[in-house]
């Protein structure tokens, strides 16, 4: 066991999975850095994450590319097609806007149009979250949209061991994954075991067990969510809290269960208010288990707006723990005057 | 190039216009579920440059159009035709159909839906090929209609800057569905493009078989040896509609251009064919292809066992 933050584990993972396998190459901008620059250190990456892989493992397999994403992503589902592994960091998951098609109709759909006659093992690796003034286009939680489209798994891990295992998990899926990862967690540390071990896709984790609500939340979300969970637990209301991990394939089982036991739903969603994970999450377990639910379930979003560059608009529009706890309150006391 | 390396190309040539043809008159029986996009005028160029590859070494992406360039990468003519009729036996068991033909088995990796979205994909399979050391090559097959689009430039771009071996093909037929290739891009042709990008870039009539043949294994040996990337146009004519059915109204007789496959027959009598020859290898292959899609249309329709299969894959749920 070793304590890292979430880029370390993310490195470490890259370092284990490249030496052990050399049909995985890693592409996107900046990511060794300094290409065609004379002298100069290293970049990895905008936020480290693949500093050092660059050295290790060489040009031909550590690729810095121009800034044109749709071209290296559709390059890099086209290698996933005839033989390697791409590893795509998309610096922001804002930027999948100019490189859409590449992932809406051609990673997403070739193993469906190829009846499954190949793998796709693609995975592109992209950033999200708000809370750093990054403002409108390079802060989005864009998660909710790729999971919407029919052939990619969607993952957001929010701990140093789920980063790295779900990378592992990733790279040996057939089906092409893009991971989430949160801009305001690569500094966040955990405990790691030594070897990194896979956390398989379409498993959610039960962070803390009670029996007063269900709470569901991913990403930074699943850590304000637990700050939220603790403080309740001094007035007694004690919560399971589900960070589904991945969103597609959702462990809607391990949420069924939950609300089976505690007839109250929250889910919380740094993602858009109409029509996202939130939503997704409610109206299943509504159609599937509403006889479960003593109260209608709650949806903690931001407002339908992009995001705004001031500290205090950005902090008003980002739900926090406080936010998360008023909405708990309030699902209960609904309960119990119901 | 001798007239007996020739005739099995002018077979061939003939077997993809028979096989349109076929795909055509299924189409208006209502067999078709979609609508096809025929390859009519560009067979002889096709068969030219897949002459000079070979699968799955080698791959080619291709357009919405490009029923003639699977079967002269050597996909089963029968399942491509029961993949355009969408049915079982199909490349895909007719999830797919006419404008997602893959057969990346022969080095035909995938047509596509979307206009330049192919081409991308290519760059892909040229990164496979280079970074693998196979000594295959990837070729992006285009219309002038996607010569316009942003993801075609960035690729360009990208296979110099990364020095893929890359094969980039634009069948020039001068019409993107109704608008004029000229109209388009400003009068700028594909070649002035391509050598901005940098890439080393030939034009080809297509309908001179010698040219184009001689042309593409220059070009294609280029890439293979050099590993850079490089970009052949080919003139040819769209001797049917955008889509067969349409009405081509926006058209005037006056483009009425010659057919290539007239112009490869002429090119092998002046070698020596006699017609006798010529007919008999044009009645093969008609009969030959009109037996493949025969073949297909007997077969069922089982799409909908094929994507239940996919929706339990794919839902969303674990």
């Amino acid at each position: 066991m070793t304590r890292m933050s979430i880029r370390d584990a993310l490195n470490r993972a890259h370092q284990d999975l490249m030496a052990a396998d050399d049909t995985i190459v890693v592409i996107g901008e900046d990511i060794a850095g300094g290409a065609g620059v004379k002298g100069g250190a290293e970049l990895g990456g905008v936020f480290g994450v693949t500093r050092g892989l660059g050295a290790k493992f060489g040009e031909g397999r550590v690729i810095d590319t121009p800034i044109s994403e749709a071209s290296f992503i559709g390059m890099a589902t086209g290698a996933a097609m005839t033989g390697l592994k791409p590893i795509v960091e998309l610096m922001f998951s804002d930027f999948i806007g100019v490189a859409f098609d590449q992932i809406l109709n051609q990673a997403a759909k070739a193993r469906f149009l190829a009846n499954g006659r190949f793998d796709l093992p693609l995975v592109i690796r992209t950033t999200m979250g708000a809370g750093d003034s990054s403002a409108a286009m390079h802060s989005q939680s864009l998660y909710g949209v790729l999971a919407q489209i029919p052939g990619l798994m969607v993952a957001c891990p929010s701990t140093p061991a789920d980063a790295a295992g779900l990378l592992k998990a990733a790279v040996g899926s057939p089906d092409p994954v893009v991971l989430f990862e949160h801009k305001g967690l690569y500094g966040h540390e955990g405990d790691v075991a030594d070897d990194l071990p896979a956390v398989p896709l379409g498993k959610g984790r039960l962070v803390t067990e009670g029996e007063s609500a269900t709470v569901v939340a991913l990403g930074a979300m699943r850590h304000a969510a637990e700050a939220a969970v603790t403080s309740l637990e001094a007035r007694g209301i004690s919560i399971d809290l589900i960070d589904p991990r991945t969103i597609v394939p959702l462990d809607l089982t391990l949420i069924a269960n939950s609300v089976k036991k505690t007839g109250h739903l929250v889910v919380v969603d740094e993602g858009t208010d109409f029509g996202g994970f939130a939503d997704a999450v409610i109206s299943a377990v509504a159609r599937d288990h509403f006889g479960a639910l003593k109260a209608a379930p709650v949806a903690v979003t931001p407002p339908h707006t992009p995001i705004p560059y001031g500290r205090a608009g950005e902090h008003a529009w980002l739900p926090h723990a406080d936010t998360i706890t008023a909405a708990i309150l309030a699902l209960l006391d609904m309960q119990e005057t119901a | 190039m001798t007239l007996d390396d020739l005739k099995p190309l002018f077979e061939k040539a003939h077997f993809i216009r028979a096989f349109e043809h076929e795909i055509a008159a299924l189409s208006e029986a209502g067999d078709v579920p979609g609508l096809v996009h025929l390859c009519l005028g560009a067979e002889l160029f096709e068969v030219a440059l897949c002459a000079n590859l070979e699968g799955p070494g080698d791959q080619v992406t291709g357009s919405h159009r490009s029923h003639g360039l699977a079967l002269a990468m050597g996909a089963d003519p029968v399942a491509v035709a029961a993949e355009i009729l969408g049915r079982t036996g199909g490349l895909s068991e007719g999830l797919g159909g006419t404008q997602h033909l893959l057969a990346p088995e022969v080095g035909f990796l995938t047509s596509n839906g979307i206009v330049g979205g192919q081409v991308p994909l290519a760059a892909g399979a040229a990164l496979s090929a280079k970074t693998l050391k196979t000594g295959g090559i990837g070729v992006a097959v285009m219309g002038d209609g996607a010569t316009n689009q942003g993801a075609v430039f960035e690729t360009m771009n990208l296979a110099v800057a990364l020095k893929l071996p890359l094969l980039f093909v634009i069948e020039n037929n001068g019409l993107g569905q109704s608008t004029s290739a000229h109209y388009a891009s400003g009068g700028i042709s594909p070649m002035a493009r391509a050598r901005g990008f940098g890439l080393a870039a030939s034009h080809v009539e297509g309908g001179d078989i010698t040219g184009c043949l001689k042309t593409v294994d220059r070009l294609v040996s280029w890439v293979r040896e050099t590993g850079s990337p490089a970009l052949v146009e080919a003139s040819v004519p769209r001797l049917s509609g955008h889509y067969h059915g349409d009405e081509q109204l926006y058209r005037s007789a006056a483009d009425s251009q010659p057919d290539p496959l007239e112009q490869f027959e002429d090119t092998l009598l002046r070698a020596g064919a006699t017609a006798t020859e010529c007919h008999t290898i044009k009645t093969g292959a008609h009969a030959a292809a009109k037996a493949a899609v025969t073949a297909a249309n007997q077969q069922a329709d089982t799409s909908d066992e094929a994507v239940a299969r996919w929706a339990t894959r794919l839902g969303g749920a674990a």
